[in-house]
């Protein structure tokens, strides 16, 4: 081997060794949730004695529990459906028609990316007192879109850089109708980005804390219940739900990533 | 040629990516002030080569020397080489003036200094004075490929190496940046390596070609040889269209089994049995009479492209077309579809081995 | 088709109607409340009152210009940390890890949608007494030491976790921008490693090295929960007081000035960095 490729052996080894270690590091955190969840004492101490999934029982049994998960999986579908609709013509506007305003209209749409969620929930708890709007799991929708709809935008806006807006053209010239047009060739192609757009929204809305906490008025979500829970002082049933929500998180992460490469192969 | 000393000598040069071996045991020897072409389908190795030539890579096995010396593991950076890109990777963030300014710039070269070598090589490339502090970004095809060359000359390296720069530039351009670049191969005296997928690209400028495949060098010789005197079938076919078809020696004559006909053949190579005959298009010509060529077919004329000053005809004997050629005043008249006669004089044609 | 090209210059404005409706009613308008509220007196929950600056005088009065100064800080160091860190993985990402990146990227990604206080209090359970590390430590080693929890410190592991993937991902964005051939034409041109990271990479990869400093500087200003789960409030970052004038002290008014302050500032950020930049370019238009 000589020594140029040594060096650069050496240099893959160590930006290896760095990425793993922050992997590592960006996972310490949920392994030490599942630790704390996997015993049956009430009080957490480490090397665990006595390991059991007591806490992991008790927390599913509670009725509490489940309408905390049927608001926040009511919460995300909404916001996915609203947000993928608006988002797809807002992408459209974003990255495939060449428009007079375009450049100043995609700097406004990331503005609500850029800005900070805890203030951003308060200006909206003030915004929905003024025009005297309740509080309840469905101003939370509206909280929840005002930030992700800008990211599923930017989202499908990156499947929509690389569609050949020929396309559209030829399928016209052949003699299809505006909706056909949607129909057999923008939405199809577009699908993959939609599709990620999607996953984005809902697991966006599901871990949402900041925008919740201010605009849920009496309903409460996972994330809420959690965060008030961990100031009241040490409960198992923090770490079980905590661990749920992060391998929830994953799995339909992964899952999804998963049907867009298995499409993707099917085609090729 | 010979009379000139060897500036870059490979010797069993061999790469290898995982299980897939690119560059196959290469020995070449490339003389002083040379321009050296190596031609290639893609996939053929050749950008690899150059890259380990250029210092980009490192020879898996065999050795590399430049003047003599050892340099497999001389990085890019100390090589006395330099390399044009495909893309010419200029730098997009600079000037013109600042991108030819580049190697200079590197070695703490005075500003001024810099300055008045990065002029006098614009004048060289015939890049005008204000281009200075044009954005390259802004510069057409011809200009960025002047561009890069002046950078690559502002290095002042022995060798430079040539990655396709060439490909993406139409036609027309592309006939004017050869010629220019042949010139400023005489200008300089300096030795250049070039590779391209085109041979025609190749004839135009070398001095000797390489032709590789598959990771070897399979002939090498200058743009005479390698045109006239192809050593396999491969080679001859890459040089463009040409008229090739499977025969068999047989006490003296050629025997094509397939169409069921007997030729005279060329000068026939040592221990040839079995192999390919080569005719050009234009040793192929469709006759008036029989006895106008040495070996004649009869085929049926199936179509026929104006190609400026020559007219090809593609004609159709049993299953396998033939192209041949005419002058523009021969041309034919009202023929399509009917039965002509195409042939060669034996000297015409070339045989080669697989 | 003559038609469709005096169709196509309307579909712009018209595809963007839905999201500008959209973010007018739910993000200019509360913005526009709440830089109104700003101007109102004290204490009141109305909007029709007589405007003046007494909100503004409070904040530099009183401790809350503080609070903007360390999260200002902490904002900052939090993003120097992470451009140190984050590079190397973006390189890999972008030119090393090959197959690999795509896994890789999936894994940094997951954490986003876990929210933030669940993953922060995983680190309490990492670095409380007797917990994962500290009870490690004991168990294994013998050795007893004071937990590291509630330190200004923490404030800033925490910070830099949470928004690590807002500066890695439009960091290897940059880096992949930077063709491999203009990188090795500058080494073949005599540069050594160190300068064609600084001629060539640096300058080449800048868009998205701003776009990440800008998004995890600007994120972490406003950030929250680090400083209440991790720092045990011994720092209060200015998002804190905010939310304590509008919940706690029921200042709606002075909340808002605060806010506005906020808003200020990073808008200033955001408009300087995002004016230098075609987003069309980053975001790969062909």
């Amino acid at each position: 081997m000589s020594p140029a490729e040594r060096a650069q052996r050496w240099r893959s080894a160590l930006l290896w060794a760095w990425a793993l270690a922050v992997v590592v590091f960006m996972y310490l955190p949920a392994l030490s949730l599942l630790l704390a969840s996997s015993t049956s004492s009430r009080y957490f101490i480490f090397p665990i004695t006595k390991w059991g999934f007591d806490w992991w029982q008790k927390t599913f049994n509670s009725i509490e529990i489940h309408i905390l998960f049927k608001t926040s999986v009511s919460i995300a579908l909404i916001v996915t459906v609203i947000a993928v609709t608006i988002a797809f013509f807002g992408a459209l506007a974003f990255a495939r028609y060449e428009w007079k305003g375009r450049s100043i209209y995609q700097k406004i749409v990331l503005l609500p990316i850029f800005f900070p969620q805890s203030v951003l929930g308060l200006a909206l708890l003030l915004w929905f007192n003024t025009i005297g709007l309740e509080l309840s799991w469905k101003s939370a929708v509206f909280a929840h879109l005002v930030w992700i709809v800008p990211v599923v935008t930017l989202v499908i806006s990156i499947q929509v850089y690389s569609f050949d807006p020929a396309l559209e053209e030829a399928a016209y010239d052949l003699g299809a109708s505006r909706w056909q047009v949607l129909k057999e060739v923008t939405l199809p192609v577009l699908f993959p980005g939609l599709f990620s757009g999607a996953l984005f929204a809902f697991l966006l809305s599901w871990g949402n804390f900041p925008l919740s906490l201010f605009t849920t008025g009496a309903d409460t979500t996972v994330p809420e219940y959690l965060y008030s829970k961990m100031v009241a002082g040490y409960t198992p049933g923090v770490p079980v739900l905590g661990t749920v929500s992060t391998m929830i998180a994953a799995v339909l992460f992964l899952g999804g990533y998963g049907i867009i490469v298995l499409r993707r192969r099917a085609r090729s | 040629m010979t009379t000139r000393s060897p500036v870059l000598e490979l010797r069993g040069i061999t790469k290898t990516f995982g299980t897939f071996t690119a560059v196959h045991g290469i020995d070449l020897t490339i003389a002083e002030g040379e321009f050296f072409t190596i031609v290639g389908p893609s996939g053929s190795g050749k950008t690899t080569m150059l890259r380990m030539l250029a210092g980009l890579e490192s020879p898996s096995a065999g050795d590399i020397l430049l003047r003599g010396q050892r340099v497999n593991d001389l990085p890019a950076n100390k090589r006395p080489t330099c390399m044009v890109f495909q893309s010419l990777a200029l730098f997009p963030h600079r000037t013109v003036g600042q991108n030819i300014e580049f190697p200079l710039k590197i070695r703490d070269v005075p500003a001024a200094e810099r300055k008045a070598r990065a002029l006098q090589l614009m004048a060289q490339l015939r890049l005008p004075e204000s281009y200075y502090g044009k954005n390259v970004t802004k510069c057409s095809g011809g200009e960025r490929q002047r561009v890069a060359l002046a950078r690559a000359l502002a290095y002042n390296p022995d060798i430079l190496f040539f990655d396709e720069p060439l490909s993406a530039i139409d036609y027309k351009l592309r006939k004017t940046l050869e010629k220019e670049l042949k010139d400023i191969h005489r200008e300089t005296g300096k030795t250049f390596v070039y590779i391209t997928h085109s041979l025609e690209e190749a004839m135009v400028m070398s001095d000797r070609i390489g032709v590789m495949r598959l990771g070897h060098m399979v002939q090498v010789g200058t743009p005479n040889e390698i045109y006239t005197a192809p050593n396999s079938k491969f080679v001859s076919e890459f040089i463009g269209d040409v008229n090739i078809m499977p025969v068999r020696l047989n006490g003296g004559r050629l025997v094509s089994d397939e169409l069921g006909a007997e030729f005279l053949p060329p000068a026939v190579p040592t221990g040839f049995s079995n192999g390919h005959l080569v005719v050009r298009p234009e040793s192929l010509r469709v006759l008036d009479r029989r006895d106008e060529a040495e070996n004649v077919l009869t085929g049926t004329l199936y179509n026929e492209y104006a190609l400026g000053s020559r007219i090809q005809y593609q004609v159709r004997v049993g299953e396998r077309v033939f192209i041949a050629e005419r002058l523009r005043q021969q041309a034919l008249t009202g023929r399509l579809d009917t039965e002509v006669l195409v042939g060669w004089n034996a000297r015409d044609s070339i045989l080669v081995s697989d | 088709m003559a038609d469709l090209g005096r169709q196509r210059a309307r579909q712009g404005p018209l595809n963007a109607v839905p999201v500008a409706i959209f973010l007018l009613i739910g993000f200019a308008a509360p913005l526009l409340g709440v830089i109104i509220f700003s101007f109102m007196p004290e204490r009141t929950f109305s909007l029709w009152q007589a405007p003046g600056l007494g909100n503004y005088a409070t904040i530099f009065t009183g401790t809350s210009y503080l609070s903007l100064l360390w999260s200002l800080g902490l904002a900052a160091v939090t993003v120097c940390l992470l451009a140190v860190i984050c590079y190397p993985i973006a390189y890999g990402l972008a030119r090393v890890f090959g197959r690999w990146s795509t896994l890789l990227t999936l894994l940094f990604t997951i954490p986003l949608f876990v929210s933030e206080n669940v993953r922060l209090y995983g680190w309490i359970l990492f670095f409380i007494k007797n917990g994962v590390m500290l009870g490690t430590l004991k168990s294994l080693f013998g050795i007893e030491m004071e937990s590291w929890l509630f330190t200004e410190g923490m404030i800033v592991l925490g910070m830099v976790y949470v928004y690590l993937p807002f500066m890695l991902f439009p960091m290897t964005l940059g880096v992949s921008m930077v063709p491999q051939e203009t990188r090795d034409a500058a080494f073949d041109l005599g540069a050594s490693k160190w300068q064609v990271f600084r001629e060539v990479d640096l300058p080449l990869a800048m868009p998205g090295i701003m776009i990440g400093f800008l998004l995890s500087f600007v994120l972490a200003v406003g950030a929250l929960v680090e400083a209440k789960v991790l720092g045990g409030q011994r720092v209060i970052p200015i998002v804190h007081d905010i939310e304590l004038a509008f919940t706690y002290a029921q200042n709606w008014p002075l909340g808002s000035a605060m806010a506005v302050l906020l808003m200020v500032v990073v808008a200033t950020f955001v408009l300087l960095v995002l004016r230098r930049f075609d987003l069309d370019t980053i975001l790969g238009r062909r």
